[in-house]
């Protein structure tokens, strides 16, 4: 039998009396009540039930995100269960629509590929050169356009920086999941050098997307491909296409995180992520480490699912370009010297108005994203449990 | 003469578009400023010209006749990206600053740590320019209509001549070798420009095994 501790610190409410949270989580709810339903509250029993529970999830994880003062944990709980959820409804709309969930010719044929984030590197250089967009999916109709998908990550970007990766990607949750599973991990010391490989695999696909206009990375190394849109295996090319996404969920989704605790997808592998680090750059939220606080016990390098931490940025007083803002390090912290900050604001100053400043658009665009797949995965879930049928 | 020009200016992009994924990483894996940035770019383009004249012999020799079945033989495409896929892990997993636990003493290991470095971009450009891209196969259908040898290779010297201009640009990657964390990024970059090959080429040649 393993000896399980809880951290008594996630457990322990901060000093905010509850009533003032409640005037402070006052806006989501009122905010989420529009961004779940989007705009229309639903009327029918079953919608009924899944917009309350949807509703209730959501903003009692803000609730308490606030009223504990621990950001990462309930961040964690809502991050896994939306990519959970969008594994769910996203399977059954693209069951619904074609029927099955292969990506055939003709749905390509016909810009029936729904947009992904992912591609967004891809198609910078084919789009300035030719200005075509090369992927086929279409501009405004339909499910997961390509304009609504790069609205809502110019947002988030200008908003978030690389904190889409931990707040609003709706992939990253399956990768957090795994890694939660193993309380200590079993490889632990990853070489530096890994932490290029992002850097390393943009450049590779966005030389290889100019060069066959086509998103390379959709084609050959997605490891969501695998939970997600397939194509029917027709050629010999899909078939290794088909196997190499097999193989690249297994290890870098499943095994590695387990193994390491870490978000190895995210944090080793994915080059969105790495294209998405720059956005760090312009955005205003960042993490400080207070120099005089820490007694550094790299608790906070340790825990980073995303390597963003090491020694030389601790020392530094901030984190690495690729810091995604989940707020680990903050809740690992004993002495309490890491926190959210406004770039320009002295480390240490203000930090709980940083943290709420940070959250309220951070939790925006997540319930905006997430909070439309809880509440259709949930519906076809109740739809299932009560008539047997999804549809 | 001049049409060879012009058919290298035209289809340029695409020559660059071809060659970027094998140069682009190893530019920066070198990490060296513009100036010596510049001369790997010309020792690259060497071995590219070499590519070329390698085929204008060919396309004199043989009437293009087997070229063009080169061209259209996916299985010789296959065979040649291999062989580059196999050039590019060299550079990016043996070499003395890579990732990989051991060291080389070998003849290879010596050649890629610095003994003889002209000889990589140069292979590298040798082997880009064996690629058989599309511009390179309308140059040779073209190059297929001249009968004396001079006249191919001057075909496509200034064929050569045209595409090189997009390449002008490419030194000033060496503005990039002021944070050494590029130098690794791209030696990682080889190695996975690598596995894309190797994948291609395997692709290429099992292409004919359809399920």
């Amino acid at each position: 039998m393993t000896n399980r501790v809880i951290n008594p610190d996630i457990l322990r409410p901060s000093a905010v009396s509850p009533l003032k949270v409640l005037l402070c989580s006052l806006p989501m709810l009122i905010l989420t009540a529009f961004l779940i339903s989007r705009g229309s509250m639903p009327v029918e029993p079953l919608k009924v039930v899944a917009f309350s529970m949807t509703y209730i999830l959501i903003n009692g994880l803000f609730f308490l995100m606030i009223y504990t003062g621990k950001v990462y944990h309930y961040r964690a709980i809502l991050f896994i269960t939306v990519a959970v959820a969008f594994i769910i409804a996203f399977g059954a709309n693209l069951l619904e629509e074609r029927g099955s969930m292969l990506l055939r010719t003709e749905n390509t044929l016909a810009g029936d590929a729904p947009f992904c984030h992912l591609v967004i590197p891809a198609i910078i250089i084919p789009a300035v050169v030719t200005k075509t967009i090369i992927f086929p999916g279409t501009i405004i109709d339909r499910f997961a356009s390509i304009s609504g998908m790069l609205v809502l990550w110019l947002g988030a970007s200008v908003a978030l920086g690389r904190g889409w990766c931990s707040w609003v990607c709706f992939y990253g949750g399956l990768d957090e999941g795994f890694s939660c599973l193993c309380r200590k991990p079993v490889i632990k010391n990853i070489a530096d050098q890994w932490r290029y490989l992002p850097w390393a695999v943009l450049l590779v696909v966005v030389l290889v997307s100019a060069l066959t206009f086509s998103p390379a990375y959709c084609e050959w190394l997605c490891p969501f491909k695998t939970v997600t849109e397939f194509s029917a295996i027709t050629s010999f090319k899909i078939l290794v296409q088909t196997i190499i996404f097999l193989l690249l969920f297994i290890s870098l989704v499943v095994v590695l995180p387990i193994l390491t605790g870490r978000r190895i997808q995210c944090g080793l592998f994915c080059p969105f992520a790495a294209f998405q680090a720059l956005t760090n750059k312009f955005n205003i939220f960042t993490i400080g480490i207070n120099r005089e606080k820490c007694v550094e016990c790299k608790r906070c390098v340790k825990g980073c699912p995303t390597f963003s931490l090491d020694t030389v940025s601790v020392k530094q007083g901030k984190p690495l370009l690729s810091c995604t803002k989940c707020g680990k390090c903050i809740d690992n912290c004993p002495k309490q010297a890491i926190s959210f900050r406004l770039k320009g604001i002295p480390v240490g100053v203000n930090t709980q108005s940083a943290k709420i400043l940070f959250l309220y658009p951070a939790f925006t665009f997540a319930a905006a994203v997430g909070g439309g797949f809880i509440y259709g995965a949930l519906i076809r879930v109740l739809k299932l449990i009560t008539t047997g049928s999804m549809f | 003469m001049v049409q060879g020009f012009f058919l290298g200016l035209s289809t340029g992009a695409v020559c660059l578009a071809y060659c970027a994924p094998t140069l682009v990483p190893y530019i920066l894996g070198e990490g060296k400023g513009v100036w010596q940035t510049s001369i790997i770019v010309a020792q690259f383009l060497g071995g590219r010209l070499l590519g070329y004249l390698f085929f204008a012999v060919i396309a004199w020799g043989l009437n293009c006749s087997l070229v063009n079945q080169l061209g259209s033989n996916e299985g010789a495409i296959g065979v040649i990206y291999i062989i580059l896929a196999a050039a590019l892990a060299l550079y990016g997993l043996a070499n003395k600053s890579a990732l990989c636990a051991g060291r080389s003493s070998t003849w290879s290991g010596l050649w890629l740590n610095g003994q003889r470095p002209a000889m990589i971009p140069m292979s590298l450009g040798f082997l880009t320019g064996l690629n058989l891209c599309p511009p390179f196969l309308l140059a040779l259908a073209n190059a297929s209509e001249f009968n004396q040898l001079s006249q191919s290779i001057l075909f496509f010297f200034n064929f050569f001549l045209g595409t090189t201009v997009y390449f002008i640009p490419a030194p000033l990657l060496g503005t990039f070798n002021w944070l050494p964390a590029f130098k690794v990024v791209g030696k990682l970059a080889a190695a996975i420009t690598a596995i894309y090959y190797l994948y291609t080429g395997i692709v290429m040649i099992g292409g004919g095994l359809l399920l």
